[in-house]
């Protein structure tokens, strides 16, 4: 299917937004590597529910927010979105970064979110090893890290197939300079976000790639535990994108679970 | 023109195959390679040979600072120039100098610059940089807000050393409520400020604009007269005259008594330019540490990067001058000529050039190319 795209200003900050499918609506909240357009994993989903996929301010072509400081200040930033699109209640999806700022927005106002699916979030400090520092390593090195097997991704020509236009790498660099704003320091966690996880109400479903070298499996496990009413499902073969790696099977895991609302 | 003695301290006692093994120098290698009792004895030894620059006559003594690197050991630049303070008479203390950006305390900065102008009898010249990424790195400090953070400690330093206390300070990235440093410049309104560049033109404009003393650092003629343009351009903008004493370069040199001696110790240089800057781009310049038209400049500025120079284009092209001491005034003579600058700075000891190579060129340079420069 076709989304539509449009531009919504959330007080003076206009954000670029793909909207597409019917049903209850679903906000997607992109990671760190910015809004990768209408994927392969929305075409099912969207049968079933309305996606609403905002790019980040700072991301993509949307306008830029210089004074934001952390994760929290994007995720106030969203639940300011659901006012002015006029969403009083939603599924949440997030991925990575985005997941984070699910989490956090869940912790703020865990009335208007219906379900909730993290994948791969960051935001917690892991119990054991490290999350990869996603700024230190030339991006060649950190894709091999990114994905278990490139090979196999369907969407592999379409999303990797040939070198970004010079617009598109000047959109990949402010992806990453937007990215850096936010999550630099404590890197990729809020050591106050699990105190405040249990306040969350919505029934939650944390998604984890087996084989994730950005984001430490454990952090999965932390989730759950923290979370009062979440399960872990974690695919197998599967690195730090499982929305691209395993886009049917993502797809049919999110259906099915938000179905059971 | 002025001459300016500098040393990086540098600490290259180990294989460097086991650098090699390594992405880069910097951040990466690790400090196991790194011996006290090398350091202990090198300290001393480089803080002797600035003693003797100072006595030799050089106009200044320059003193840098970088962090987690073999490459440069002075890990304090406001402490090389306390003891310098002390143990030197006449030459200038060229700081240049403190990494702003990762401070997080500039107060405490502005003491510290203030206590080294007091006990050198008001001998400090302040130098103010951005810092290389990977003090960013060292430091944790957010890329993003280098150039911001860079600026607003300059801006609250400035405050400290002009207006009296106490006063409150509430920034974008810097809060004090109470400010009253107890500890103020011999010089007023306080010591010169100085700025390198590499490649920002932000910087240059900004430096003219202010009406501070610039300074490329290791890049082409073509390069700095460029440099210099932006710096005069920012100058014009606040009316500003520029003079030849608000401009400097810098380059590497040696001198000895014989044309091949000098062109061998010469060759230590090549190490800076080459292995102590391998590594990924992610290490020397992060994400948002430098804005487009910074990035594009240096692509320019580097469009043949040092490390892929031999030694003979680098002595050719002015990065690295060695030779006699009559051959290296000439050089420097030809420097100022296509520049017009009245400050050289010399990184006249690098990598593995010994202690007695090291103190032979001091000797030359006071007996006959610093009285030569100036009479420039």
């Amino acid at each position: 299917m076709t989304p539509r795209e449009e531009t919504i200003a959330v007080g003076p900050t206009r954000v670029e937004v793909l909207i597409g499918g019917v049903g209850d609506p679903l906000l997607v909240l992109h990671g760190a590597g910015g809004n990768r357009g209408w994927l392969r994993w929305m075409d099912a989903v969207a049968e079933r529910h309305t996606i609403y996929a905002p790019t980040h301010p700072g991301f993509g072509r949307s306008d830029a927010a210089d004074w934001m400081e952390g994760i929290d200040d994007l995720a106030r930033f969203y639940l300011w979105f659901l006012d002015v699109v006029g969403l009083r209640r939603v599924h949440l999806l997030g991925h990575s970064i985005g997941g984070w700022t699910a989490a956090e927005m869940a912790t703020m106002r865990p009335d208007v979110i219906d379900r909730l699916v993290l994948v791969a979030p960051t935001g917690l400090k892991p119990e054991a090893g490290e999350i990869r520092d996603i700024f230190y390593y030339p991006p060649e090195e950190l894709f091999t890290h990114t994905v278990f097997d490139a090979a196999t991704i369907p969407e592999r020509e379409r999303l990797f197939g040939r070198p970004p236009t010079p617009e598109e790498a000047e959109i990949a660099l402010r992806n990453r300079e937007m990215a850096a704003r936010l999550t630099w320091k404590p890197y990729m966690f809020n050591p106050r976000l699990p105190h405040f996880l249990p306040r969350v109400t919505a029934p939650t479903l944390v998604m984890w790639g087996r084989e994730d070298g950005i984001v430490p499996l454990i952090c999965g496990e932390q989730y759950r535990r923290l979370l009062p009413n979440a399960t872990l499902r974690v695919l197998e073969r599967c690195g730090h994108l499982p929305p691209i790696e395993r886009p049917d099977e993502f797809a049919g895991i999110v259906l099915d679970f938000l179905r059971r609302a | 023109m002025k001459l300016y003695y500098f040393s990086e301290m540098p600490h290259h006692e180990y294989p460097d195959a086991e650098g090699d093994k390594y992405p880069s120098l910097r951040l990466a290698f690790p400090n196991t390679f790194f011996s006290p009792e090398i350091a202990q004895r090198n300290y001393q030894r480089y803080l002797d040979e600035y003693d003797a620059a100072d006595q030799a006559g050089f106009d200044g003594l320059m003193i840098n600072e970088h962090h987690s690197t073999p490459s440069c050991v002075n890990v304090s630049a406001n402490m090389t120039a306390g003891i310098l303070a002390r143990t030197t008479r006449n030459a200038k203390l060229l700081i240049l100098g403190n990494i702003l950006p990762i401070q997080d305390n500039p107060v405490q900065m502005a003491e510290q610059v203030a206590m080294a102008d007091l006990i050198s009898g008001g001998r400090v010249l302040s130098g103010f940089v951005r810092g290389v990424g990977v003090e960013s790195w060292w430091a944790n400090s957010n890329p993003v807000h280098n150039r911001e953070r860079f600026e607003e400690c300059h801006d609250l330093i400035i405050k400290c050393w002009t207006t009296p206390g106490p006063f409150r300070w509430e920034g974008r990235h810097y809060h004090f409520r109470h400010v009253n440093p107890w500890c103020l410049p011999l010089q007023k309104p306080h010591p010169p400020i100085w700025v390198p560049g590499t490649a920002s033109p932000e910087t240059a404009v900004w430096a003219g604009r202010m009406g501070y003393t610039y300074v490329p650092f290791l890049v082409s003629f073509e390069v700095a007269r460029e440099l210099f343009d932006f710096y005069r351009q920012g100058a014009a903008e606040a009316g500003r005259t520029v003079t030849e004493d608000k401009l400097g370069f810098l380059i590497c040199a040696v001198t000895a008594d014989t044309k091949a001696r000098a062109l061998e110790a010469g060759r230590n240089f090549v190490w800076r330019m080459g292995p102590t800057l391998r590594g990924p781009i992610e290490y020397f310049s992060p994400v948002g540490m430098r804005s487009r038209a910074a990035s594009q400049f240096a692509l320019k500025a580097r469009s043949v990067s040092l490390s892929k120079m031999t030694y003979e284009e680098l002595v050719d092209n002015y990065y690295i001058v060695a030779g006699t001491p009559d051959e290296v005034a000439d050089r420097f003579a030809r420097v100022r000529r296509e520049l017009g600058i009245g400050h050289l700075l010399l990184e006249a000891q690098e990598s593995r050039m010994d202690h007695a190579t090291t103190m032979r060129s001091i000797e030359l340079m006071g007996k006959s190319v610093i009285p030569a420069m100036a009479r420039l």
